[in-house]
Order: structure tokens, then sequence, then C-alpha cells
């Protein structure tokens, strides 16, 4: 095997909706279609996102270091994420807030109209809208799209340090993030006080 | 509230990175969503407003082919199937508007819309989104990936107290 396959133009786009397929099926039964369970982090009520986001990452990462280390795949053909510090800062936090106030992130919220969902379908419109207007002040903020530009540089790259130990940090420091979850499900201190509270808000209102 | 009888998110997560690994393996890429809602987009706002969509110099990259020849365009078509075909196995479809709470429908419109563009635009300037920049990004070991991932947490942690009351 060497891949990348270098499939052709059709067959690549056949095996995008292929690929789509199951990234929409794995979203929807982890329950990521679900507004009320994407939110649930930021008010520890549920940490389905973080699990199944890092598990992912975990997972595909443990994927790309053996096949690369065997050379079966060719990870200087596969297509990195370029760095541009400031805007991926900035994105990443208007992105945070969007996201708390829609419920929804662009692959979730079609996961959620697939669910029956019609808040998420004015969410994915809102996407595009945003997209749009994103294209229609572009000339205004280009400089400020293109400072930082980093290429597409990896963390072994930057820090110098063999993937291998970068993995294995990613798997303790996500280890005891999990465990932590786990823990605070279990014993649902957080979880209890905040729905006695909420009671006692209905019950007064 | 209904009971919902999703999966582990763990075993989600590993069908998820899989997923994203067969992507790297097959197509040379990860996987992406907000590049498809930018080709959609502007490719209605192109049938739309011609003229005034070709002054849009950003947007020309997105309208060079059919959205229907564009890879995340097509795998989002696929992601909205996979997940219908989730839900009609789990028996979970229902039709609704779904919110917190005490919040109305025309404030649940407000924040899915308002919450929805500013989702769009934060992806256009991070060039990507939760799918093409953390998970994708992440899993490449990209600093543009972790990067993105600590701004999305922190900012979300920093602004869930002031809109408690949309999700409680």
């Amino acid at each position: 095997m060497n891949a990348p396959l270098l499939l052709s133009d059709s067959a690549n786009l056949i095996m995008a909706a292929v690929l789509g397929l199951f990234f929409g099926f794995f979203l929807e039964r982890g329950g990521l279609g679900n507004p009320h369970r994407l939110t649930g982090v930021f008010y520890f009520s549920d940490f389905a996102v973080p699990k199944a986001m890092f598990t992912a990452i975990l997972v595909a990462a443990t994927g790309v270091c053996v096949l690369s280390d065997l050379k079966l795949l060719d990870m200087s053909r596969v297509w990195i994420i370029p760095t541009f510090f400031w805007p991926q800062l900035v994105g990443g936090a208007l992105f945070g807030l969007g996201y708390v106030v829609s419920g929804y992130c662009p692959g979730t919220a079609v996961a959620g109209f697939a669910s029956g969902r019609i808040d998420a379908l004015v969410t994915m419109i809102g996407i595009g809208f945003g997209s749009v207007l994103f294209a229609a002040v572009f000339p205004w903020i280009e400089g400020f799209y293109k400072t930082s530009s980093m290429g597409q540089i990896t963390l072994p790259e930057l820090t110098g340090m063999n993937h291998w130990i970068l993995l294995a940090i990613l798997f303790v420091l996500a280890g005891a993030m999990f465990y932590a979850m786990e823990h605070f499900g279990r014993g649902k201190g957080l979880r209890a006080s905040r729905t006695s509270v909420d009671k006692q808000v209905h019950v007064t209102a | 509230m209904k009971k919902e009888n999703y999966w582990s998110p763990y075993l989600s997560g590993v069908g998820l990175g899989l997923t994203l690994l067969a992507a790297f393996v097959i197509a040379g890429q990860g996987l992406g969503a907000s590049r498809a809602f930018a080709v959609g987009a502007g490719s209605g706002l192109k049938a739309i407003l011609p003229m005034y969509t070709a002054t849009l110099a950003y947007l020309s990259p997105y309208l060079e082919r059919s959205p229907f020849a564009d890879w995340t365009f097509l795998e989002v078509s696929g992601l909205l199937i996979g997940a219908f075909a989730g839900v009609l196995l789990s028996r979970g479809f229902r039709l609704q508007f779904d919110r917190g709470t005490g919040v109305s429908i025309g404030m649940r419109t407000l924040t899915a819309f308002g919450g929805g563009t500013i989702i769009g635009f934060a992806s256009r300037l991070a060039r990507g989104c939760t799918s093409g920049v953390a998970l994708t990004g992440g899993s490449q070991l990209a600093l543009s990936g972790w990067v993105f991932v600590i701004a999305m947490f922190a900012s979300g942690f920093l602004f869930a107290a002031m809109f408690r009351r949309l999700w409680s």
C-alpha cells in the first residue's frame, strides 16, 4: 500500500460521499446532533463532545503515526492544515461564542437537521450567511486574515520532540481529562446541584 | 425529557477517528464541514446576484466548479444521509424546534441564525471548523488544530455563563 491513494477525480468524489456517510452516522450515534448534549460540556452537565472529539483525535493520530512509521502512509502527500496563528486564535474564540449561542457547529448542525431539528436548519442557513458575509467584508480584513502565517507546521516540528512522545503526552492528558469527566458524571455532584437550583428557579418563577 | 439511546461517546469517537484516518489514506486530506457552507451559500448567491458575486474575490476558489464536484460539499451531503440513517436505525427522528426550557421559538430562531452567522464567519477566518481544523489538524498534530481547539473551548466556557438561560 502506498497511501494516500491516487484515485481518479470521480472516484475521489464518490469516496468523499462515502466517508461523509460514516462521519454523519458516527456523529449522530454519539448524540452529537443534539444541541443540549453539544453545549453540555460548557455547563459541566454532559461531556460527550470532548470525549468523542479527543477519542477521535487520539485514534486518528495513532493511526497516522503507525502508518507513516511503517511507510504505508506518506504524510508529505496529505494536506496538513496550515497555521495562521492569530486568525485561528481569534477565529476559534469567535467560533466558541457561535457554538454556545447556536448549540451547534457546522457538521453537527447537519447531523441535528437530519434528526428532525428545524433549529439546526436555521443554524445551517446562518452559517451560509456568515460565510458569504465574510466574503463581503474580506477586502477590509484581508490583512489580518493573512497575518502570522506559519505554514503547514506540526507540533513535532515546532517542539523538536518525537511524534510518539507527543502522542504519549496527549494520551496522558486526555486520559486524565476522561477520568475527571467520568468522576464528575458518576458523582453527579455538580449536575445534581445544578438541577436542584434550576428547579428552585422554576418554583419561584 | 425523552430518553435518548445514543452510543457511548467513546465508541462514537473511535468511529469518527477511523473515518478520519480513512480519509487521510484514501483521499490525502481530512474531513471538513464549513467549506461546504461557503460553497453552497456562495453558489446560491451567484444564482441570485451573479454580478455582485463576481466582485467577491474571496469566493472565487469556492465557485470554480459545481458544488457537486466539490469534495467537501459531497462529503457533507453524505454526512446528512449518514446521520439520517443513524436516526432511522435508532428510531430517534422527531421533527422539533430544539431549545432550552423557557426559550421562545422567536428567541431560538434568533440564537440559531445569529450563532450560525458567527460560526460561518469564524470558520472562514480560521480556515475551517471543528471538523476541518480541530479534528483534522488536531490528529495531524498540526499547530493550527490545537490553537483552534484551545481558543474554542476557552471562549465557550467564558461565554457559557452569559448564555446559561438558553440551555438550562
